[in-house]
């Protein structure tokens, strides 16, 4: 049941808002291009679609997005409407009377955003002589087996030319800004900046084509990234044009953005440019009224879980289940790009910690990635309906029970508890407990895989040999497919289940961004994350002590892999020995942290970014006046002189540093107070130059 | 040699004894190889590779707990070892019998070693060193579809077969091979051109001490400095004949962009500067 956020219930009072209207927005227009507007594919289309809210709060009707046309998604997520723009009209009209198809309407998603949408199959009969465009203009030619490619280039030039459309008959006024995602919106970049069309353009990568491959690839990226001859490395792997693409675009833009500072270094190797403007990933982060609703939605769908626990468990339930965490990893299956091979050596450790400790916790792992697989397996379901009758006997027995003790009650005699249940009922209880007989361990995983032989999770399991044994103080459940509320073994889609769990382990070597760490971080759930990761590198920047507000961050960058590991463990581990009022206070103060990943935060970056093109593409008519940017200063009240900086003596900043009892306390005021001292944003705007420290704005007070 | 390894130890060339035999199969060299059996005596070791002497290793890429670059077994009368390679613990004295029994294996070592370790293939899959560790350059003796996939990873290059990357001979300048002419079944000539260059940089160089002012064949030429260094200058590698504008999208097209060369992006950036200003 959520509301709408309500502005006094602010957790971090510190970040300031943006005031300034820097932009003359009602003499601009806005495009954003991008392959997956409309039309999920991966990330971006999240992206995108949060973002669409605060976008058309500043921009209004001159905000229009542009993607890809497919009926389908026309017809489920778009209402068609008439532009209301002459000059736009007029520009999808001489591309509709040429023989090529564009739709206008509004996209149905919160902020109803304009859209243009190109119907690529009406225009392919143009390719060739598009290839051709694209050769004389850039020499990068493009397979003919490349699908997507072509469909880019068809994309792209449609794009191209509805901004020579509208440009010649706008001049100068509106002036247009586009801001283009990935290599398959770039064609249209490059072919625009060809033709010399007078429009500020902006270019975002959320990822770089050899990146990803090279980290999959089990190159030791991080340390070689000057070494790679990068022309070579694409050519290699047969994806030479989409690179040059990628590069093409990422040279020809006045300005050029990526998602997180680990990808800012990513991208100065794999295509060599600085990005001008960090632009992280933000969400629409929704506010309960309640102010710990969270809290009790934890309680609530952890007692889901221990549900499927109790069914899959059965016959080895000799552990406590208040005593019992769920840890969880979650994502694409990408067995080292997501750190799937560190977490499991580590929970190898962390179960042998637990062990020799002689701990009476017990932790459930689950990983839910998706993977081939036939169906659930027998043993899973099994599980489930053994529960299911042990509760219905359960509940039968106690019918019987109650009505015998009602009778006797009115009676006015206490009854006699030998005889209260009878052999009958004995008989019933005992066949219950008999059918709960197992001589199986419970299963490590709830599907049957195909080619489990292979499978890089099951190996691993194996070698570790945690294989759910009683002695075990870690088990694993292995869910290799998408959570559903429909599913008979777990019930629960992904937002439940995530706000179910006490912890989300996310070691990724390679994550540009990280939104699953990200939304647990919205939802309450503390999460491990790495500085090599975009999500991980902005918490690390933005918060002062980010393991007691439950984002715990593993060095995989500047550590050797073994000790990442141990770093790892040690994180688990001291996390199983909170205490629950602890593991509370500690979700409390994870929840404070989601103001810094709303859009209404994050969103100053991307208008940084339009305001920087707008100024290198018509220096005469905009300029960047740096004093003009609000400083990025954690701090609205401005300090009395005579307070020091740092934390005053009778207040801790770091939560941790603090008696037992302080733990178990949590006074809204105080932690406001921490909050100011312990988040901050970073002064630079821009991706900050490897080697260099932090350089304050002139004016950063 | 000393130079470059901790510790050499001599070994008595065995022989197996059965030269008809081995010459009927028309490997007499096969004879020599159960001295690699001596291996298993380095027993004040706890691990060892074995690496025979024509095999190559590379850690480019990859993060990789082996040594570093050396062309094992360089100079022919050093270590020798089994045609697989497996770490292994060395075990003491091999028996005479076992040898006699070695004797009537036809295949040489690698019958020995399989007989005697026969559970070795089921028994644990972690002794297997994964494919990457022992890859044969020769395409016919590989999986060709698995080198092309993990070529570039390769951590061991095992130059199988007569011909060896010391029978070609190198020319320094040009950076290419000469020698026999090869024929279609043969290696990829990129390893051998890295085994030259490690030859040429790490091992000529102590080779050169060594000998002194002796003149010995170290198989590099150097192109005749005198005649042709005009010609240097103007091209290093030999131009590959100009295709027309028309022909180079053809190749994109088909996907063979010439990406080290015509197509690099450096001239694409170029191209695209010339609009940009």
């Amino acid at each position: 049941m959520r509301l709408s956020r309500s502005l006094s219930i602010t957790s971090l009072n510190g970040l300031p808002l943006w005031e300034e209207e820097s932009l003359p927005v009602q003499d601009l227009l806005l495009f954003e291009v991008s392959w997956e507007v409309t039309n999920k594919v991966g990330g971006i289309y999240t992206v995108i679609q949060t973002k669409a809210k605060i976008t058309v709060d500043e921009w209004g009707e001159n905000y229009i997005m542009m993607g890809p046309y497919y009926e389908h998604n026309f017809k489920t997520q778009v209402e068609k409407c008439e532009p209301p723009n002459q000059a736009i009209k007029a520009a999808m009209d001489s591309l509709i009377n040429n023989g090529c198809q564009v739709h206008f309407g509004r996209w149905l998603i919160e902020g109803s955003p304009y859209v243009i949408l190109f119907d690529i199959g009406s225009a392919a009969w143009n390719l060739d002589r598009w290839k051709g465009d694209l050769w004389n203009a850039c020499s990068i030619g493009l397979p003919y087996h490349d699908r997507e490619a072509n469909d880019s280039l068809i994309f792209g030039s449609l794009v191209a030319w509805f901004f020579k459309e509208l440009t010649d008959q706008l001049q100068d006024k509106p002036n247009v800004v586009a801001h283009f995602h990935e290599w398959q919106a770039g064609t249209g970049l490059v072919l625009s900046r060809s033709r010399k069309i007078p429009m500020a353009t902006i270019f975002t990568t959320h990822a770089t084509l050899l990146g990803r491959y090279l980290c999959a690839g089990n190159a030791d990226f991080y340390n070689n990234l000057d070494k790679f001859n990068i022309d070579q490395e694409a050519g290699e792997r047969q994806i030479y044009h989409r690179y040059c693409l990628e590069r093409a675009a990422v040279h020809c833009a006045h300005v050029f953005t990526t998602v997180s500072q680990i990808t800012a270094v990513e991208a100065n190797h794999m295509l060599h440019r600085q990005p001008d403007v960090v632009t992280p990933n933000g969400l629409n982060v929704r506010k309960f009224s309640a102010m710990h609703e969270f809290q009790n939605l934890h309680s609530m769908n952890k007692g889901k879980i221990q549900e499927f626990v109790r069914g899959h468990f059965y016959g080895h339930l000799d552990f406590n289940l208040e005593k019992t965490l769920f840890f969880f990893i979650a994502g694409r299956y990408e067995f080292s790009n997501k750190g799937a091979d560190l977490f499991l050596e580590s929970l190898s450790r962390l179960n042998y910690l637990l062990r020799v400790h002689k701990s009476d916790v017990t932790v459930v792992v689950f990983f839910i990635m998706p993977a081939k697989t036939n169906n659930f397996n027998v043993e899973s379901l099994k599980g489930q309906a053994v529960r299911k009758q042990l509760w219905d006997t359960a509940q039968s027995v106690k019918e019987k029970f109650g009505k015998k003790l009602y009778e006797s009650l009115l009676r006015g005699e206490i009854p006699d508890m030998s005889k209260i249940l009878d052999r009958d009922d004995f008989t019933i209880m005992k066949r219950a407990i008999y059918a709960t007989q197992r001589h199986s361990l419970p299963p490590v995983t709830t599907h049957n895989m195909l080619d489990d032989s292979a499978d890089p999770i099951l190996s691993n399991i194996r070698r570790i040999g945690l294989f759910n044994a009683r002695n075990d103080r870690v088990k694993i459940v292995f869910h290799p497919e998408f959570l559903s509320s429909t599913s008979p073994l777990l019930p629960m889609d992904y937002e439940e289940f995530v706000r179910g769990c006490h912890l989300g382990v996310f070691p990724s070597y390679y994550e540009p961004w990280g939104y699953t760490p990200g939304e647990c971080t919205v939802m309450g759930i503390p999460s491990v994350t790495t500085n090599l990761s975009g999500f991980g590198c902005f918490m690390e920047e933005h918060v002062s002590e980010p393991s007691e507000y439950g984002i715990y961050i593993v060095d995989r960058r500047f550590r050797s892999a073994d000790e990442s590991c141990n770093q790892l463990t040690q994180f688990m581990f001291s996390f199983c020995q909170k205490s629950r009022r602890q593991r509370i206070i500690q979700r409390n103060r994870t929840e404070r942290l989601s103001d810094l990943l709303d859009w209404r935060y994050l969103g100053r970056f991307y208008m940084y970014a339009r305001h920087l093109a707008l100024s290198r593409s018509f220096p005469g008519k905009f300029k960047m006046d740096h004093l003009n940017i609000a400083p990025t200063q954690g701090f609205r009240y401005p300090r009395p002189a005579s307070v020091p900086p740092s934390p005053s003596a009778s207040l801790h900043s770091t939560p941790h540093h603090s008696d037992e009892e302080d733990d178990d306390t949590y006074d809204e005021e105080e932690e406001a107070e921490r909050d100011r001292q312990n988040i901050k944003a970073p002064f630079t705007l821009g991706a900050e130059p490897e080697g260099k420290s932090n350089q304050p704005l002139e004016n950063g007070n | 040699m000393v130079l470059v390894y901790d510790e050499v130890r001599l070994v008595d060339v065995l022989d197996s004894g059965d030269a008809a035999h081995l010459a009927m199969m028309k490997r007499p060299d096969l004879g020599v190889t159960f001295t690699k059996l001596h291996c298993w005596t380095l027993t004040e070791y706890s691990k060892c590779v074995f690496m025979d002497a024509d095999t190559l290793m590379s850690y480019l890429r990859g993060k990789s707990s082996l040594p570093h670059q050396i062309p094992a077994g360089l100079i022919a009368s050093t270590l020798v070892c089994s045609s697989s390679v497996p770490p292994t613990r060395p075990m003491g004295n091999f028996s005479p019998p076992a040898q006699r029994m070695a004797a009537l294996m036809a295949s040489g070592d690698q019958g020995v070693l399989n007989s005697f370790f026969s559970n070795w293939a089921t028994a644990d899959i972690s002794k297997h060193l994964p494919f990457i560790y022992n890859l044969s350059s020769i395409a016919i003796y590989t999986y060709l579809p698995a080198f092309k996939q993990y070529g570039h990873d390769a951590k061991v290059v095992h130059f199988l077969g007569k011909l060896k990357p010391w029978d070609y001979s190198y020319d320094t300048t040009s950076k290419t091979l000469k020698g026999q002419s090869q024929d279609s079944s043969d290696m990829h000539p990129n390893f051998m051109l890295q085994w030259w260059e490690l030859f040429f940089s790490s091992v000529l160089p102590l080779m050169k001490e060594e000998y002194g002012d002796q003149p010995f064949h170290s198989g590099c030429t150097e192109s005749d400095i005198h005649a042709d260094v005009a010609q240097m200058h103007i091209s290093h590698h030999p131009p590959p004949p100009q295709l027309s504008s028309q022909e180079r999208k053809q190749k994109w097209e088909q996907g063979q962009a010439d990406y080290m060369g015509m197509d690099s992006f450096e001239n694409i950036e170029k191209k695209l500067d010339s609009f940009l200003k």
